[in-house]
């Protein structure tokens, strides 16, 4: 079903909730995954998952149409995710370096990534970066997003995701070079 | 010289790594989404109070403020006027006991009866003590004036 027709089905209270089983069929992996690559951990990916459609029900009615549909989920899966690290830090007064440890041995211990060194290296790397320069690494390298694109997702311009995301990219080689074997 | 690591010549994947959600995650998912969704009662509600949502913040917090403060305004008002009644109710209850019944009362139940209770009474109705009390104006001025400061000051 196309986003236009999900969003003329949401109007009707007859078929709202079909049009929104239809919407999550759609999206969930997507959303899944975004959220997934920013928290790491499953349990904490689903609960997310949940919330932002959660709040995208409570204000799709609202929903201008000014942005494509996906990437308003994004926006608010974005900020579900940053809010969700910001307040775990606050939680367990964490410095940043700390959540980026804790990530990274979560990381270490999914059998996925057993014995691929520069694999985990990698992993390890990307997680010791802020939460948002990670999210724009994320958006560029992996779902290959155009900067047009993210700049709507994360509100901030496209010269300054172009920065952002080489000096990512700087940390990232050089952490895996600093830190792999001969 | 160790080599250095080029991320573009590293292959590039869809996505990190790691392990694969439950088989039937995505299965489930939509259910477990559509029952947490509000209730449609509740959406109603909220759709009654949604035009606030397209006033300005600022505009929002002078409205509940108006709204407090109104709250504060009617119930000063309201409570201003009653309370009057029930209590003319008891005088008049009151006033329809017979002086000597209760002066026998108070004389034989045992409650203490201060001179300065007799004083304030016999000051708001000097006939009431008669019957026991014969004494000149005068006199009972005296009376009051040897009593302590603390319980003059009933007068």
């Amino acid at each position: 079903m196309e986003d236009h027709e999900i969003l003329t089905k949401f109007q009707d209270p007859a078929s709202r909730n079909l049009a929104f089983n239809q919407l999550v069929r759609k999206y969930q992996s997507k959303v899944y995954w975004h959220v997934r690559k920013m928290v790491v951990d499953h349990d904490d990916a689903d609960d997310l998952t949940q919330d932002v459609f959660i709040k995208v029900w409570k204000y799709l009615e609202n929903f201008r149409q000014d942005a494509a549909l996906f990437t308003w989920i994004y926006r608010i899966a974005t900020n579900e995710c940053l809010n969700f690290l910001s307040s775990k830090r606050r939680k367990f007064l964490l410095p940043l370096t700390d959540v980026g440890a804790e990530l990274a041995a979560k990381i270490e211990a999914d059998p996925a990534i057993a014995g691929d060194e520069i694999e985990l290296k990698l992993q390890q790397a990307i997680l010791r970066l802020p939460d948002k320069q990670r999210l724009v690494f994320n958006l560029r390298y992996y779902d290959e997003m155009p900067y047009e694109q993210m700049a709507e997702v994360t509100g901030t311009s496209v010269g300054a995701l172009k920065a952002s995301y080489h000096h990512a990219v700087k940390k990232v080689e050089d952490y895996v070079t600093r830190n792999t074997a001969d | 010289m160790k080599p250095a690591f080029k991320l573009d010549a590293h292959p590039r994947r869809p996505r990190p790594l790691l392990s694969e959600p439950p088989a039937d995650y995505f299965d489930k998912l939509p259910t477990r989404i559509m029952a947490r969704l509000p209730q449609a009662e509740a959406r109603e509600a909220a759709a009654a109070w949604g035009w606030l949502s397209f006033l300005s913040p600022a505009l929002r917090t002078g409205l509940a403020s108006v709204a407090v403060l109104g709250g504060f305004a009617a119930s000063f008002y309201m409570s201003g006027t009653a309370p009057l009644v029930p209590a003319t109710a008891a005088t008049a209850s009151l006033d329809a006991v017979p002086s000597t019944e209760l002066v026998g009362y108070l004389l034989t139940s045992g409650a203490r009866v201060e001179n300065s209770d007799l004083a304030v009474l016999t000051a708001a109705n000097p006939n009431i003590a008669k019957g026991f009390i014969h004494a000149s104006e005068a006199e009972l001025t005296d009376a009051l004036d040897a009593q302590p400061s603390d319980d003059s000051t009933y007068l």
